[in-house]
């Protein structure tokens, strides 16, 4: 699903965000990226999104090459991917329905589909019922909850997320983490960057760790 | 909530501010999935591009008094060139109503006596390029100057008539050199001993004209530079305001066209509201005109009347005025969509 070779960014001010990093992400794992701040985990999910190409290094996703990919071809290739954030970025003029329903609008579907999949994707994320309020009616944990369901309901083979129980207490973070497992048991990969090492070790799932832009760990979470 | 929506549920998906756009056919998952066919492709375009109209009224329509002076300020501009532009058509035609009045006066023998002088009129009604011909013996020719210069007395103990005959002859058409060339021609008549023409006063309008229709064409470049200048402005601060909203679109898969579109429909129907006012302000302003007009042509002995604003040339404003709204928006977006890439 993602293959990392010898994959380095760095920026124009000489920071190195990530030092020839190699690894490989199989369809369908879940994956825990971790490391202080400045570790380069964000480097990481914006070199997967696109936001930013790598210097050198050979970086695949899906089998293309994102080093070589157009800028024509990166909004077909973020389809592919869901993203969920720490803060969210809801759209807070937008029902809650609307708010997930935005990638399958950019994917031009119909509106009975658009319908079923929000249901489905509420459903998931045991939002059923908040359909018609606004983002700014729900606690952090809902609203967080859906960013996930707009991450998911166009059913991505690669679900991203960054940081994305930062500002949850932590009954609400073993919750949010209990979705995304539910996402990944369907077939989804999930690539989580998080520093809640707590929670990463009682999850048991892969993880890699990164020290200053380098990969310094790849093991399971907890050993 | 149920998995199956309700239709009055499923009939408000189409949410505010949605813009679905057509998706490329994407790799097949299963042997079974034949891709989107193009009926649905073009079903989706034809949504998307609706919504983004709906997306674009329903914003104009949140802001309707921001609107409003935003299509006033441009309408304006709009409307101060092509007023004048308007009002200078009209000139041309008391212009062109007074060059029919152009004349050629062929001073006669003074032994050219009323006989001779009519059999003139004839040959010269007989000329190609002549719409009239009229001939004044100098017998008139004597009573009227006797009338318009006030010398009716002194002209009296003159011994005899000093004044010509005259035919005037009113041309067809008033292009310089074809006149020029007539006049030549009515002067090589017999009995004929000057032909004048008098074209001054028609050379002054026309330069006169002319100065006024780069007067204009100047002040069209220079209100069309500020009219996309307001309504880049105006649609920078749009995207300003959806910058999240932008971003997010981004990220989630939306193309720079899909993101773009909105904006660009809100340029267009600033133009269309702002063509609509600038028409309705030249209307108005001219049949407001009008009243004095036709007071001051009344005077002259005209029936001048301003005209008022033609349909083709309103048609022609509303559309230029949509057209430089779309453009102006594209400009605009085009120099921002660069920043606003997902940070």
């Amino acid at each position: 699903m993602i293959r990392f070779e010898q994959v380095a960014k760095r920026y124009p001010n000489g920071h190195v965000g990530l030092h020839e990093l190699s690894f490989r992400v199989r369809r369908g794992e879940f994956l825990f990226v971790t490391g202080h701040s400045g570790a380069g985990k964000s480097t990481l999910l914006r070199l997967l999104l696109a936001m930013e190409r790598p210097t050198s290094g050979k970086l695949l996703l899906a089998g293309q090459d994102l080093g070589q990919i157009t800028n024509a071809q990166i909004p077909f290739l973020r389809r592919q991917i869901g993203v969920v954030f720490q803060n969210h970025q809801l759209l807070f003029d937008r029902t809650v329905f609307n708010n997930i329903a935005l990638p399958l609008q950019i994917l031009g579907l119909s509106k009975p589909e658009i319908a079923k999949k929000v249901d489905s994707a509420l459903e998931r994320v045991a939002l059923a019922d908040k359909a018609e309020l606004y983002p700014g009616d729900l606690s952090t944990g809902q609203q967080q909850r859906v960013g996930i369901a707009r991450a998911i309901v166009h059913q991505p083979a690669l679900l991203l997320a960054d940081e994305p129980t930062g500002n949850l207490d932590p009954r609400l973070a073993a919750e949010i983490m209990g979705v995304f497992e539910d996402i990944n048991r369907l077939g989804t990969s999930v690539l989580i960057a998080s520093h809640d090492l707590a929670l990463i070790a009682r999850m048991r799932h892969r993880m890699l760790t990164l020290q200053r832009g380098r990969l310094i760990g790849d093991g399971e979470a907890g050993q | 909530m149920s998995a199956t929506r309700s239709p009055k549920v499923a009939d408000r998906v189409a949410p505010k501010g949605s813009e679905p756009q057509p998706q490329r056919p994407r790799k097949r998952r299963n042997d079974d999935d034949d891709g989107p066919d193009f009926s649905s492709l073009l079903r989706a375009w034809i949504e998307s591009h609706r919504a983004s109209w709906t997306d674009s009224l329903r914003r104009l329509g949140k802001q309707p008094i921001g609107s409003f002076f935003t299509c006033l300020v441009m309408a304006v501009a709009l409307s101060l060139p092509m007023g004048l532009s308007l009002l200078l058509k009209n000139v041309e035609r008391l212009g062109g109503s007074w060059q029919r009045a152009a004349q050629i006066s062929l001073y006669l023998d003074l032994d050219a006596g009323e006989r001779e002088g009519q059999a003139l009129v004839t040959q010269i009604k007989g000329l190609s390029g002549v719409a009239q011909a009229e001939f004044v013996s100098r017998e008139q020719a004597l009573g009227e100057f006797q009338q318009q210069s006030g010398l009716g007395e002194a002209l009296k103990e003159l011994p005899e008539n000093p004044l010509p005959g005259v035919v005037v002859v009113t041309p067809l058409e008033i292009d310089k050199a074809a006149l020029e060339s007539l006049r030549q021609q009515l002067a090589e008549l017999p009995k004929v001993q000057q032909a004048q023409l008098d074209l001054v006063w028609v050379e002054r309008l026309a330069a006169i004209l002319k100065l006024g229709d780069r007067f204009v064409f100047g002040l069209t470049l220079l209100l069309v530079s500020a009219l996309l200048l307001v309504i880049g402005n105006t649609i920078r601060l749009h995207i300003e305001n959806r910058r999240i909203e932008i971003e997010v679109i981004k990220l989630v898969g939306g193309t720079d066209s899909y993101v773009r579109r909105p904006f660009l429909y809100m340029g267009a129907l600033y133009g269309f509201g702002a063509g609509i006012f600038a028409w309705g302000i030249l209307a108005f302003g001219l049949d407001w005109l009008n009243d004095a007009v036709t007071g001051l042509s009344g005077l002259y002995g005209s029936d001048f009347a301003l005209g008022g604003v033609p349909v083709a040339d309103g048609l022609s404003l509303l559309l230029g005025a949509v057209l430089l709204g779309y453009i102006g928006a594209w400009i605009a977006v085009w120099r921002h969509l660069r920043e606003l890439a997902p940070r």
